[in-house]
Parts: C-alpha cells; structure tokens; sequence
C-alpha cells in the first residue's frame, strides 16, 4: 500500500474534511460485490464540486447498477498538494481510498475551461499518466463529459474517450461493456475495449480521428481512421425526464458547499434562444418534469437529506409551465418541516417578481435581473427579448413588493457593440432607480451593476465572432466605470478579462492546444478559474512555447464556410440554423421561443429524434 | 423534554471541524423527523447543543448532545432513529431523557480523559516523573482573540497526573484532564508544555489524541457518568 494522508498532513492544512469522505449517503460497497469502480473527478475543490447536480446523479445512478462501484474524488487544494508531492502521496478517492491508477474509469466532467489544468494535475497525482498514449493496461481508462464536450479537442491527447451528451442512460451501457470485457479477462487491452464501446451511440474516441489543417492552421478535415467509427456524433438525450432517474438520498456534506441544498430538476434545455448562450443550444429540446414526479421526489429529498431548502434548478426555472401551483404546493407541504423553496435565477417579468415574494428565497437585500446588455439594439443582438419596458415593470413590482435594491448582470464585448452600448448600462441603471423614485417617492436605491466579459463558444450563433482583445475590453471597462462613478448609490463590478481570453482560446480551440496545456500545466498552471491562482504570463509563454497564437483561437473572425475544429461532435443543432442565427444578429432581428410555438429550425428534435415536452401546450396533461 | 444522547466522533471523519460536527447533527435531528423544538422567528434553529467543542482532528467516544423536544418521544426509539440518520463516523452510543429545565450538559461536565498516541520510542520516563511530581507548569497557551496572543496557564491544575507508557514504537498518554466553569486546556498543549520544559522532541504534530470519557464529579469528588443511571445503551 502506498502512503496516505497521515494526521500530521491533515491538520496542517486549510478544511481537511474535504480529503477524508464519510459523509452521509456516500456509499461504499462490499469489495466481493465490485466488479467495477469508476471514479467520477471533478476538477476543482471539493466545496465546488460537491456542488455539482451532474456528479449527484450519475453516481446515485452508477451506484445502483450491480457490481459497480462509483466514487469520487476533488482537486486538492495548493496547500495540500505540496504536501502530497512533497511526500510522494497519491491522490485518492474518498469512498475506498483508491488511488486514481487503481480504479477501472475516471471519469472528469468538463464544465469550465479553466478548469483543465486540473485534469492533468489530478491525474498526475492520482498516478496515472497524463498522455493517453502513454497509458498501458494497467492505467485506468480516462473518460469525460459534461457541456464543454462540445469542443474536447484541446484535450484530445488526454482522455480515452468522452461521453457526448446526457450520461444516465449511455453511462449504463458503457458499464456493461466494461464488464463483460472484464469478465473475460480484458482480452486485447485497452485498445479492444475502445473498438467496443465506440459503437456505442454518443462515444468519441479522439484517436480514431485523424485531424487535417490547412495552410492557414483552420481544419480542412477530421476524419475516422478506424472501423465502426461514425463521421460524426452526435450527443446522448434522454427522452423523458420523468421515467429517468433523479437521486432522492444524494451525500450531504459535513461542511457548507456552495449550493448547500436541495437541487431539484425541474426540466432540461432552455429554447429561448439567447445567441450567446451555449447551454440554450447544446441541450435542446426542452423536456420537462410532471409536477407530481417533481413533488413526490421533492418529499424523498427532504426526508433523506434533513436540508432545509430545496432550489428549484433548470437553466431557467421560471419558465417552467406548472411553477405557481407547483410552489404553492411545496411551500404548503413543507411549512412543517421548516423547508423552504428558492429559484437560482429570475426572469424579468412581474411574475417572477411575485413568486420572489411568495417564497421569500430571496431576502429583501436584493434581487437579481439579467437584462445581459444595456441598450435595447444589444437585447436584439443576443435575441434576449427583453424590453428596457420589461424591466421596467419587474423592478417596479419589487419596489412595490418592498425590495429597495436589485441587482443586474451584463455583459461587454458581444458582437456588434459599440461604447454608446457599453455607456447604456449605466444609463439603465439611472432608470432603474428613477422607477424607484416614481414608486416610493424616496430616492437612494441601490444598483450594483456587474458587467462580465463575453467569452464566444462552440455551438452558438456567434462562433464565427472575434472577441475583443484585451486593451479594447478594458476601454470599455474604464468608460463604463468612469461613467458610472457619476451615479450616485450604483455600483460596477467586473473581472479581470485575462482569464476570458484563455477561456475563449479553450472554447474554440483545436488539438494543437494540447501542447499549450500540457506546457502550462508544467509551468505550474492550476485552479486557472481562482484570481489567486491564474497567471495570464505564464499561459503566454505556454503558448509561445507551444508555437501557437492564442489570437488565432480567441480574436479571429471565422468565415462562412471555415471547417470547426468540433464538427465531428455534435448537439445536434444545424450549422445552417446557427448561421443564420449569427447574421439575424447582425440584422438585429429577433427568433422566437419554439418550446410554447412553431419549430424555428434548429435541427435538434428531428435529427435526434426527441421532442419538447411542456406541460403547458398541447401535450396537454396538465393545465397550469 | 430534553433527549440526551452519547455520541461518538470516530477515527474515519476526526478531521471535520467542531462547526461541521453541530451541521451534520442538525440535519441527522432533521432526518430522524424527531419532534424536536425550534427557535422562533424568521430563520427558526434546532434548539440543540453539544457538551462541549471538540477540536479538530480529535477523536472521541464520548460527545453529547442534548435536544429539545416539542413532544415527548419514548428514548430509545428516537435514540436508534437518530443513530440510524448519522453518518458512519458518529454512533448513538446511550440515550437519557430528562426535563427541558433541568442544567445543561455542557456546564456539567468537570473532566474528560484522553489518550494520546504518538510514533515514537524514547525513554521519557524521566520527564514523566518530573511532571507528575512538579507543584505547578507554566505555559503560555496561544490565545489569538487576546492581545498578548497568548494565556499563561498552570497544566498541573488541569492535568495533575499523567501515564505514560511505550511498546517500542509508540508512546502512549493517558490522563484526566480538568473541565471548569471558565474553561479547560486541549490535550495538544500538554506536549508542547513537556517539550518546552523537559526540553522533549515528541512529534507533536504526529498526535493522535483520543478522548475516551467525559464525566461529572460528584461532591465527593467521584467521576459519575454524564448520563443518569437508567440511561438506554445502543449498540
Ligand atoms: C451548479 C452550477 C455550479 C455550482 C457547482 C459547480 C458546477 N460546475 O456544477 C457552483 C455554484 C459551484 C458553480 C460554480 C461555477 N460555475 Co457553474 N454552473 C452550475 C450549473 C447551474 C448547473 C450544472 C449542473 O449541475 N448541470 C446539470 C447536469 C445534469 O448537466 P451536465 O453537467 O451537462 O451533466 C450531464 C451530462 O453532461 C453528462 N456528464 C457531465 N459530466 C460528465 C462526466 C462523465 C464522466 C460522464 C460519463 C458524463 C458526464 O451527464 C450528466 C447527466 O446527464 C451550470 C448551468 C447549467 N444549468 O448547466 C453552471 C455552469 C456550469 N457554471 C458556469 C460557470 C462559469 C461557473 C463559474 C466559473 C462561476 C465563477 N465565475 O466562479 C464557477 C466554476 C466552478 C467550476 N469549476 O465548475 C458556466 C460554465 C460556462 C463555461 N463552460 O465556461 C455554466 C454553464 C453556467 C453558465 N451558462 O454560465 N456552478
Ligand atoms: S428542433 Fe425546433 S422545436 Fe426542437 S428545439 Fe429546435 S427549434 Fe425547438
């Protein structure tokens, strides 16, 4: 047995009880029973991803299944990796204390691109080899997922192979395989195994690809190389969100994660259509849970986690076709249990703002609108469809309903913008605390204006959009900032952009990327989403090293009919749809929301073979 | 009523933090749906406490919590609902019931006995001797919320007497340590004292510290258990 964390590590280090599990509702089986363990990674902090519905399901999920054993494992922190590295301690799973070489799969969800230093780390410390081809039949298979999987080219040299789309049902599939290949007694290694499980629909093995770039460094093709392997493909969706499974008893930590509650999903997909956002493209269509399967697995979760709030979560919940009754009923059947109901996020409409009220979940310290941009010419850019009028009647409602401050969320640098756009945030801001005045009278509300920097990603309408470089994103934070100062009582808060301008290389980014991370990697780079970790000089010399233009990935307009160096994974969507999404864009046009409409084309329901489930139309089974 | 209730914090989750240990307790009160009272108000709480603050790192088989009912519930029932809604690492040991009114635990207990393993062999009987025998040991405890940043204190009035024994490869502590109305020491500080003044190397920060009991001390000065005679006993 190689070394473990000894009491003298444990105690010298910031909350050592993210390195030692144990907590409620982990599981761990009995080792006659195992035939299988994955390892579900993910790559940051245990307080972040404890966090993560995703992981809460599959390995409910994976758990069920018989023989499987799933576990988890979080990035350590700086302190205690010294300390791991300086001792030669492998990194291991909480349940059995595996290290990462001893497990059969881990597998590494991807949802941030600054978080894929991480992965290298991890897998570094967890004793397996970081290259896949360096890996040999004694290392585990490497796997990934999650909504970055869209574009897993940048870490092609990395993994074995990546599940494309939702995991529940194809992650069953794979164990199978992966049995019944164990059982034999893995005959041909790890390479037969991939030639097995590539047939599986929804899996992507990046070394039967072969990658051909042209003379200007764009794709000019990727193409199979192996047998069984298809030319593109395309993302796993589960068909009914009501017969699929949720977890009703997920772990509940000892100490407070980052969502510390219940997280219940009320539906999957958003076809609102926002032209910057890749979750409302990459998981189409909308489908939706009854209520009654909502309210049942809502008591389950109360009972089994002793939590006292349950967050209603979808990429945005308020659309969701049942929610007044359904928050009713929850905060009728909960009030005795202490048990509150809270939304993540609200839509800007006096609906919304009367349900804030009703459940309370949002103090009166403020609430929260996502306007996205300050002028009505850039909500019709992005396709937001939101009026300055709109926002207008939510704010009133909330002043109304007592709340004397709100919060909003912008972002700069989208297409099209010019700095009379930019300044409109602050012009917005004015009027909201005009509203203010017109309701109560009184002035001195309080705006806290937060503007991000737009990064451009795969799958949307503005993948052919160059983002802005630095200098020019940061004349437009200046300008905004000095014209904000003049407000009285609004305040901006906004980011450094460097680490948007590695994101945005990661987004779009094709396999010669590896080298960058695996250089940066090797400089240091780590936790690149925390300010105290991310160092911009370094990923420069990575890049410099690697023989690569970060402005090449990031701030270069694509054209027309540039090959994408993730066509060959696919949501779904057309790129006809998208393209033409980008130049409605241009044209300032508007697309509407197809989930209560007609179908505006995006391609995904025929070419998958699904379709949107919402209780409010003529799927009629339930009237809200 | 007021359930009281022996519990444990084993060796598998000893570095969750005295705060995550009180969280992880509330909830378990939660999943056992005992009919325990709240706090009024907008943000009711779980009226519940534990007898005293264990550190970090510190194992134990002696913690307790006391809890108060808003309807009376057979002890042993809710004894094995709570212990069943713990996580692996705290067991329900014994349970007790007595009246909402009646004294906390926490201003009960007058001692708690530990053991403290260490890896390491040499002979320090003299130095065991020494301390047993001396009349007073000064140290100064760090106190961060104090300006000095320190609390001169006398480890002979809380830990008259230690045992010391050593199998070769480890060293073994045991000794009572004294719990006032103003305070106590933690087990921790008794090595560094005996490093500071017998001029020792013990691996301080190896320290496996253990706390095996805690008790009251009757007039007499007897050692009587936390938990009234007729106390139900899991497991
Ligand atoms: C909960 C949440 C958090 C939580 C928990 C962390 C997390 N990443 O989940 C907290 C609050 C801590 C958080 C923090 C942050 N978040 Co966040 N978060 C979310 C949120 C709301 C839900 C994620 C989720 O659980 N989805 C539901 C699951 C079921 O979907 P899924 O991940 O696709 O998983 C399915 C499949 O993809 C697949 N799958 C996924 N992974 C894997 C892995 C394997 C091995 C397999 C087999 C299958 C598989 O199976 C699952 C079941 O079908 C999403 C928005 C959203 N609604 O998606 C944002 C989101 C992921 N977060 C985002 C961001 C930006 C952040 C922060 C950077 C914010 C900040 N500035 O600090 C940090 C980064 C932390 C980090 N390292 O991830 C962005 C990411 C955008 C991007 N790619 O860059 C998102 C998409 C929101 C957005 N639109 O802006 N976040
Ligand atoms: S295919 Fe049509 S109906 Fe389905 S999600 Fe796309 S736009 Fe909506």
């Amino acid at each position: 047995m190689e070394k473990e964390l000894t009491i003298d590590i444990l105690s010298s280090v910031q909350k050592p009880a993210r390195y030692t599990g144990g907590e409620f509702a982990s599981i761990i089986k009995p080792q006659a029973e195992v035939e299988a363990t994955i390892c579900l990674a993910f790559p940051d902090v245990y307080e972040v991803g404890m966090s993560y519905l995703g992981f809460k399901i599959l390995y409910h999920l994976l758990n069920k299944e018989q023989g499987v054993q799933a576990e988890r494992v979080y990035a350590p922190w700086i302190d205690m990796e010294a300390k791991m590295r300086e001792r030669h301690i492998p990194l291991r799973t909480l349940e059995t204390k595996k290290t990462l070489k001893e497990c059969d799969i881990v597998g590494f969800t991807l949802q941030y691109e600054l978080s894929y230093t991480n992965i290298l780390n991890m897998l570094d410390l967890g004793g397996v080899p970081v290259l896949a081809a360096d890996r040999t039949d004694e290392d585990p298979l490497v796997i990934v997922g999650g909504p970055c999987v869209y574009n897993p080219e940048p870490l092609a040299d990395f993994f074995d192979f990546a599940i494309i789309g939702e995991g529940e049902e194809v992650m069953v599939e794979v164990m199978t395989a992966y049995k019944k290949w164990k059982r034999a007694g893995k005959p041909g290694g790890r390479q037969a195994f991939l030639q097995e499980v590539v047939k599986i629909s929804g899996i992507y093995v990046p070394s039967f690809y072969k990658v051909e770039y042209n003379e200007n460094n764009t794709i000019k093709a990727v193409q199979p190389v192996a047998e069984n392997v298809p030319p593109v493909v395309y993302k796993r969706v589960v068909g009914d969100m009501n017969s699929v499974d949720f977890p009703t008893s997920p772990i509940v930590p000892f100490g407070e994660i980052v969502h510390d509650r219940i997280m219940l999903e009320v539906f999957r997909g958003c076809s609102r259509g926002c032209r910057f956002c890749h979750a409302g493209m990459v998981y189409r269509p909308v489908r939706e849970r009854k209520p009654e399967v909502l309210k049942d697995l809502a008591r389950q979760l109360v009972d089994n986690t002793g939590y006292n709030e349950i967050s209603l979560v979808s990429l945005s919940s308020a659309d969701y076709s049942c929610l007044a009754p359904m928050v009713h009923d929850m905060i009728d059947e909960f009030k005795d249990d202490r048990v509150s109901v809270s939304l993540p996020s609200l839509r800007i409409d006096s609906f919304c703002v009367a349900i804030a009220k009703e459940i309370q979940a949002v103090r009166k310290s403020g609430l929260t609108f996502a306007p996205e941009a300050g002028s009505q010419k850039m909500r019709d850019v992005i396709n937001k469809g939101v009026t300055e009028e709109d926002l207008m009647n939510a704010v009133g409602a909330a002043f109304e309903s007592g709340w004397n401050s709100v919060k909003l969320y912008f972002m700069i640098g989208l297409p099209f913008e010019n700095d009379g756009d930019v300044l409109a945030i602050a012009d917005l801001a004015r009027k909201v605390q005009y509203k203010y005045y017109q309701v109560t009278g009184k002035r001195g509300c309080k705006v806290t204006c937060s503007a991000s920097f737009f990064v451009p990603k795969p799958y949307t309408a503005f993948q052919w959009f160059a983002q802005d470089d630095l200098e020019n994103i940061r004349r437009k934070q200046f300008l905004l900032k000095d014209e904000i100062k003049t407000i009285k009582n609004v305040t901006l808060n906004y980011h450094d952009s460097k680490t948007g301008i590695i994101e945005a290389v990661f987004a779009r980014g094709d396999r010669k990327l590896g080298k960058a991370l695996l250089l940066a990697w090797q400089k240091g780079a780590r936790f690149d989403g925390w300010s105290d970790c991310f160092d911009y000089e370094r990923w420069l010399e990575a890049f410099a090293e690697a023989g690569l233009d970060k402005d090449f990935y990031a701030a270069r307009q694509r054209g027309e009919n540039e090959v994408f160096p993730w066509e060959h994974i696919s949501p779904g969507v057309s790129r006809k749809f998208l393209w033409n999404e980008w130049q409605k864009a241009y044209a300032q046009q508007l697309t509407h929301d197809c989930r209560r409409s007609t179908c505006t084309g995006c391609g995904v329901c025929q070419k998958l073979g699904v379709k949107i489930i919402d209780y409010k139309n003529a799927h009629g089974e339930v009237e809200a | 009523m007021k359930l009281r209730m022996q519990i444990t914090k084993d060796p598998e989750i000893r570095f969750i933090s005295h705060l995550e240990y009180a969280r992880t307790i509330s909830r378990a009160i939660r999943r056992a749906k005992l009919p325990a009272a709240y706090s009024e108000g907008f943000n009711p709480h779980l009226k519940f406490s534990l007898a005293s603050a264990l550190g970090v790192g510190v194992v134990s088989y002696t913690e307790f919590v006391e809890i108060e009912l808003a309807e009376p519930m057979e002890v042993e029932l809710a004894a094995k609902a709570l212990d069943k809604a713990l996580p692996r690492g705290i067991r329900v040991l014994a349970a007790d019931a007595v009246d909402t009114h009646h004294a906390a635990l926490m201003s009960q207990a007058a001692g708690a006995n530990y053991r403290v393993t260490l890896p390491y062999s040499r002979d320090i009987s003299e130095a065991v001797t020494a301390f047993n025998e001396a009349p007073q040991l000064l140290f100064k405890k760090a106190a961060p919320k104090t300006k000095a940043g320190f609390k001169e204190i006398d480890v002979k009035f809380y830990i008259p007497h230690i045992d010391v024994t050593c199998d070769g490869a480890a060293t073994v502590f045991a000794f009572d340590c004294k719990i006032t109305p103003t305070g106590s020491m933690k087990a921790v500080d008794l090595l560094n004292a005996l490093n500071e003044h017998y001029q020792l190397d013990l691996p301080v920060e190896m320290a496996d510290i253990e706390r095996l009991n805690l008790y009251r001390l009757s007039k007499k000065g007897n050692k009587v258990p936390m938990l009234n005679n007729d106390a139900v006993k899991l497991g």
